[in-house]
């Protein structure tokens, strides 16, 4: 199969996925019992605006996305919109756009989610080297265990416990809000133990694996310092298996960012996704999802393509479906 | 227990015999110790979650106006109340009760579906193992976690509602992996005596294929069980997760955050019950994987 046609289908199967879940999510919502309007109402006093402003600003909408349209005419607005990147106004924040929303706190998350999957990357690389090249030492099974930790342990209730920690305790540094450096770093270190954990994990069975291999033996056989074999030649083809979990990892922790972003009050797009959901503001939730779909499919068809790039006897054999079982594999793991 | 008996070498031929791969798994996993202390305080926390009304000293409502925010220690609640005056000891069991009930409800529900699911589609294969795969690629686009939330949205925050957005977030996975099982026996010679006697579609698949799978899905789903315990505390969190004032160890760590300075055992001790219990699960899920992961080559 040729890079070109291969090309065009994976972006057509991504069109037919975000389209798909774009009707899910309208479909939800259409089912959902009570509607914006409605929940501002139960609200009202709380919310910025009182009951009687509600009325005017559902009836600024009737325009767009009115009682009187039928859902699916409403659905095609939408998605109208949606293929020039217009999402309409937000119903949360009738004065804003979707898009110009997602502008705004996209940048914030991938922040995050970047630094975080960075340091990550630094730390688990030597741990999990260091932890295959002792099996079964203490050693070993204390990263292990450490290992363990950083799976079970969802991130933000390692943000409660930094919190604890640097807050309570010390006092160095503000448990919420987003004007400084100083706001970043437990957000970021609250990211970092869970993909740490996952990549060293990786990291250590590739590395096992590896070091079992023939040419492996066969340099230290031919004479070839220990030190140079691990890093010139087993931990170069170990870490190509790693790029497949970098690109879900990724995309994880993008989503995860929710829970960072609504413990530490940080306005990325994941506390607007949370809000969104809470008071059914549709523009602004199919927006966000589709937002996110789109970043989790570019990641995954950025790692096929990264992945058939690094492992020549994959480019050789053309073997589309032998890496994208091993990209399964990985995911379940992840 | 014969099955422990079984495990014990005594070198006959029927102790052989008898070491099948169900007695050798189970022997592996006692062998694990942490992973077998788990389990045993996991089956503790099951237990006190079933019999929380015996065991909780309050019902999670009751208010004590007399005492609030009261220290631990404090007179009759042993852990201190919360803002209300809540028992926080009683609120802690319920919430693990919450937690517990969402968790295996949800995967238990994951797995039925994963099964039907698996099985035709690899069974039957075609146009219904086409339509399986797009499904999937359709829910590996969404992320699982925005998925539950827009479920339990549109479902309302019931027990029930939150157990099943996270169930429905999560059986794919384990669907493509009855697939993958039924595709990898479904030629053996077995299978083709059986249907050459005239077995149906359906006693096949359940009889000689399911049971192929039946370590594959423990393993899976053993860790499952504390991401599902996660996943109902993090919607919890984002005060999408169970209708107050049924508790919820989410909302308790989120409620406890803003008392982190004049009641820190608030949020000290549903959190570290919450990470405890997690750990639990997944040094038992750990257990689980090495023991029916005999080479030990995927740890």
């Amino acid at each position: 199969m040729s890079f070109a046609s291969y090309m065009a289908k994976r972006i057509v199967r991504m069109v037919l996925s975000l389209v798909a879940v774009s009707m899910i999510t309208f479909t939800l919502l259409q089912m959902a019992p009570g509607n914006f309007a409605d929940i501002q109402r139960i609200s009202a006093g709380a919310a910025q605006f009182g009951g009687a402003g509600t009325e005017d600003m559902v009836h600024a909408f009737a325009s767009r996305y009115g009682d009187d349209i039928p859902a699916w005419r409403q659905y095609l607005i939408f998605m109208k919109g949606a293929a020039t990147w217009d999402f309409g106004p937000s119903y949360k924040y009738p004065t804003r756009d979707v898009q110009d929303i997602i502008a705004q706190g996209f940048p914030i998350s991938a922040t995050i989610a970047l630094i975080a999957v960075a340091i990550s990357l630094v730390i688990a690389i030597p741990i999990g080297m260091f932890a295959a090249l002792r099996q079964n030492s203490p050693a070993d099974h204390g990263t292990m265990f450490v290992i363990t930790l950083g799976t079970a342990l969802p991130n933000y209730l390692t943000g409660v416990i930094l919190v604890v920690i640097f807050t309570l305790t010390f006092g160095i540094l503000p448990s919420s809000g987003w004007s400084g450096p100083e706001h970043m770093v437990m957000p970021i270190l609250a990211l970092v133990l869970g993909p740490t954990a996952v990549l060293a994990r990786y990291v250590r069975s590739s590395m096992l694996e590896t070091l079992r291999e023939e040419y492996v033996v066969a340099a230290l056989a031919k004479g070839g310092r220990q030190s140079v074999v691990i890093t010139r030649h087993a931990l170069r083809n170990s870490l190509i298996p790693i790029v497949t979990v970098l690109g879900p990892l990724l995309a994880s922790l993008m989503t995860g960012t929710v829970f960072v972003e609504a413990l530490f009050r940080i306005p990325g797009l994941g506390l607007f996704f949370a809000q969104a959901a809470a008071s059914r503001d549709m523009p602004l939730l199919m927006g966000t999802a589709l937002f996110f779909a789109l970043i989790l499919m570019t990641m995954n068809l950025i790692v096929d393509l990264v992945y058939g790039y690094l492992d020549p006897r994959i480019r050789a054999a053309g073997g589309v479906s032998r890496w994208r079982s091993q990209k399964r594999l990985s995911r379940q793991a992840a | 227990m014969a099955l422990a008996e079984a495990t014990e070498p005594t070198g006959s031929i029927e102790a052989v015999k008898a070491r099948g791969h169900w007695a050798g798994a189970w022997a592996r996993f006692r062998a694990n110790r942490l992973a077998f202390i788990s389990l045993i305080f996991c089956g503790l926390l099951v237990i006190t979650a079933i019999a929380a009304p015996w065991i909780a000293p309050y019902h999670f409502t009751e208010t004590d106006p007399t005492a609030r925010l009261a220290p631990i220690g404090a007179d009759g609640h042993w852990l201190g109340t919360d803002m209300l005056g809540r028992d926080l000891f009683s609120r802690m069991i319920y919430g693990l009760r919450t937690a517990l009930f969402v968790a295996f409800g949800a995967e238990l529900a994951s797995l039925v579906v994963a099964i039907v699911i698996g099985l035709s589609a690899g069974y039957i294969g075609g146009r219904v193992d086409q339509g399986l795969m797009g499904i999937t690629d359709v829910m590996y686009a969404f992320p699982s976690y925005l998925f539950a939330i827009v479920l339990v949205t549109v479902m309302g925050r019931s027990l029930w509602a939150v157990m099943l957005a996270i169930g429905i977030s999560s059986w794919v996975t384990q669907a493509r992996l009855v697939r993958a099982q039924v595709l990898s026996v479904k030629e053996r010679e077995y299978i083709e005596a059986a249907r050459s006697m005239g077995a149906s579609g359906t006693t096949i698949s359940f009889r000689y294929i399911l049971p192929n799978a039946v370590g594959p899905l423990l393993v899976t789903t053993s860790f499952a069980i504390p991401a599902a315990i996660g996943a109902e505390a993090g919607l919890a969190l984002l005060g999408l997760g169970v209708q107050p004032p049924t508790p919820s160890w989410g909302s308790m760590i989120s409620e406890g955050t803003s008392y982190i300075l004049a009641a820190p055992h608030l949020l000290l001790f549903p959190a570290g019950m919450f990470a405890l219990t997690l750990l639990a699960f997944t040094w038992v899920g750990d257990g689980v994987r090495d023991a029916f992961d005999a080479n030990g080559e995927s740890r």
